[in-house]
C-alpha cells in the first residue's frame, strides 16, 4: 500500500545523468580537437605539404571512433536507466 | 524534503480552515487558496475534509496538457503550470480524478498546489501542514505516522484507471484501495454501476 | 542497427516532450551526443577528402601568359594582372632596375588583396596587418600562415612572361626582407 512510491526510480536516473555528463564532456573535447586537426590539415595541404594528409586522416578517424564509442556508451546508460 | 511524506487524514479535520487561509497568504497566488476544502455532507453533518494535490506518479493532468505546461520533477512533485506555456484550456481541470487544478480565467492559467515547493525545497514544511492544528494535513517522517491507528494508502481506483500518488491518505487498516469513482458513491452498493475493485 | 532504435516502446514525441523533467534532460543530452558524433563524422570525412585529393593531385602545369613589357612600370611601381585564370588576381612589382617579382594578390590569411609598400619594400595586407617579403613571399609578420604563392617570371625579349605559379613551401621568413 504505502510502499508504492516512485522514489526508487530517481537514484538510478541521477547516477546515469552524471555518467552521461562525463561522456558528453569527453565528446565535446574530442570534437574540438578534431576541428583543430582539420583546420591544420587544410592549412598544410594548401601550403603544398601533401604528406600530412594521411596521418591527419588516420588520427581524425581514431578521434571519430572515440566519439562513436562514447555515444554507444551514452545510449547504453540510457537503456539501463529505463529498465523497470 | 527528503525522508518526509505528506499525509492527509480527513477524519482529523475540524474545519477550522487554517490551511485555506495559510495557503492564501503565499505571494505567488495571494488571495487564492490551493487547498480543496470540502463540506462532506453539509445538510447532515459538520464533517469536513481538506485536500492538497496528490502528486500522482503518472499525473493525469500532465498527460492531458496540450501545451506541455505541467511537469513532474525528479523528487516526485508535480509542479503548477508553467506560466509561458499554459493557455487556460482547463483540460487538466477536467482530467484530474481528484479535482485539484483550479483555472483562473482572468489570468488564463491553471494554478494548483505544488507542495509549497519554495518551502519544501529549502527544508521547511508546506504552509498547510505547518498550521493544521489537528494534523489532518501532516508533513512528517513515516515513523511518526506508523504510530497512528490508521494506515497510509496511496493507491486509488478511478474507474478503470489505477492511480498511485505521492501524498498518502490515512485509511482504516482493512481498506485495500480507495475507489474515487464518482458514480460509485452516487449509488448505494446494490445499485453500483461498476463493481468495486477488490 | 541497435544504436538507432528507440530504447523504449513509447513514441518518440512522448520522450521528447516528456512530462517528467528528468526524462526531458535525458533525451536532449542523448540527442546532443548524437549530433556531436555526427559532427565528428563530418570532420573525419573532411580529412578523408583531403587525403583523396592529395593522392590524386598532380603538379599542375600552368599556361604561359604575357604579363607586361620591360620598363612599363617605374621602379617601385606595381601592375595588377590575372594569372592563370581571370579570377586569380596577381601583383607585379618592379623591385629593382632589372628586377621584377610577381605574387598572387590573395592574402593567405583571409584572402584580402595585398598591396606593395615601396617605403617598407614589402607586401602588406591591410585587413589584419600581415606583411610578406617581396623577395620570396614569406610571411614577415601577422596572422597569415603560409607564404604568398609566387608567379615565376621569364624575360623573353622585351616581355615578361608568367610561366608557373608556385605555392611556396616556406612559411615564415626572417625579419630582413
Amino acid at each position: 500500500m504505502a510502499d508504492e512510491t516512485n522514489n526508487s526510480q530517481t537514484p538510478k536516473r541521477r547516477s546515469g545523468l552524471t555518467a552521461m555528463d562525463g561522456a558528453l564532456a569527453l565528446v565535446v573535447l574530442l570534437v574540438i580537437v578534431q576541428v583543430w586537426l582539420l583546420s591544420a590539415a587544410v592549412e598544410a595541404f594548401l601550403a603544398g605539404h601533401r604528406e600530412t594528409a594521411l596521418p591527419a586522416a588516420v588520427v581524425s578517424g581514431l578521434l571519430f571512433l572515440g566519439c562513436f564509442a562514447l555515444y554507444v556508451f551514452v545510449v547504453h546508460i540510457d537503456r539501463e536507466s529505463r529498465k523497470p | 524534503m527528503f525522508g518526509y511524506e505528506f499525509y492527509v487524514d480527513p477524519s482529523r479535520c475540524i474545519g477550522c480552515q487554517s490551511c485555506v487561509n495559510a495557503c492564501e497568504e503565499c505571494e505567488t497566488h495571494r488571495g487564492h487558496s490551493m487547498i480543496n476544502f470540502d463540506f462532506i455532507d453539509r445538510p447532515e453533518s459538520t464533517a469536513t475534509a481538506a485536500y492538497v494535490c496528490w502528486h500522482c506518479e503518472e499525473p493525469t493532468c500532465a498527460m492531458v496538457c496540450p501545451a506541455d505546461a505541467i511537469k513532474k520533477g525528479e523528487d516526485g512533485i508535480v509542479q503548477s503550470s508553467l506560466k509561458p506555456r499554459c493557455v487556460g484550456c482547463s483540460n487538466c481541470v477536467l482530467a484530474c480524478p481528484f479535482g485539484i487544478p483550479k483555472i483562473f480565467p482572468e489570468l488564463e492559467q491553471m494554478l494548483k498546489c505544488d507542495m509549497c515547493y519554495d518551502r519544501t525545497s529549502a527544508g521547511k514544511r508546506p504552509m498547510c501542514a505547518t498550521v493544521c492544528p489537528s494534523q489532518a494535513l501532516a508533513y512528517v517522517r513515516p515513523e511518526e505516522v506508523a504510530r497512528r491507528r490508521e494506515k497510509p494508502n496511496n493507491v486509488f481506483h478511478f474507474g478503470k484507471q489505477r492511480v498511485v500518488t505521492k501524498v498518502q491518505m490515512m485509511v482504516p487498516e482493512s481498506t485495500p484501495v480507495i475507489s474515487i469513482d464518482v458514480i460509485d458513491y452516487i449509488w448505494e452498493e446494490a445499485h453500483a454501476v461498476l463493481p468495486q475493485p477488490q | 542497427m541497435p544504436f538507432f532504435r528507440s530504447p523504449s516502446n513509447e513514441p518518440l514525441w512522448h520522450e521528447e516532450f516528456s512530462i517528467f523533467t528528468a526524462d526531458e534532460r535525458y533525451v536532449s543530452r542523448r540527442q546532443f551526443t548524437k549530433f556531436l558524433t555526427l559532427a565528428s563524422l563530418g570532420m573525419f570525412a573532411g580529412n578523408l577528402w583531403l587525403l583523396v585529393r592529395s593522392w590524386f593531385a598532380k603538379t599542375p602545369v600552368y599556361p604561359e601568359a604575357v604579363v607586361g613589357r620591360l620598363g612599363e612600370i617605374p621602379l617601385g611601381g606595381v601592375k595588377l594582372f590575372t594569372y592563370p585564370t581571370p579570377k586569380e588576381h596577381c601583383i607585379l612589382i618592379r623591385t629593382g632596375e632589372e628586377e621584377y617579382a610577381a605574387f598572387s594578390q590573395k592574402c593567405t590569411h583571409l584572402s584580402c588583396a595585398v598591396y606593395y609598400s615601396a617605403e617598407k619594400t614589402r607586401l602588406e595586407c591591410p585587413c589584419h596587418e600581415g606583411f610578406f617579403s617581396v623577395k620570396d613571399g614569406s610571411v614577415l609578420q601577422g596572422p597569415p600562415p603560409r607564404a604568398l604563392p609566387r608567379v615565376t617570371l621569364e624575360r623573353r625579349g622585351e616581355s615578361l612572361v608568367a610561366v608557373n605559379l608556385v605555392t611556396s613551401q616556406e612559411g615564415r621568413g626572417t625579419l630582413e626582407s
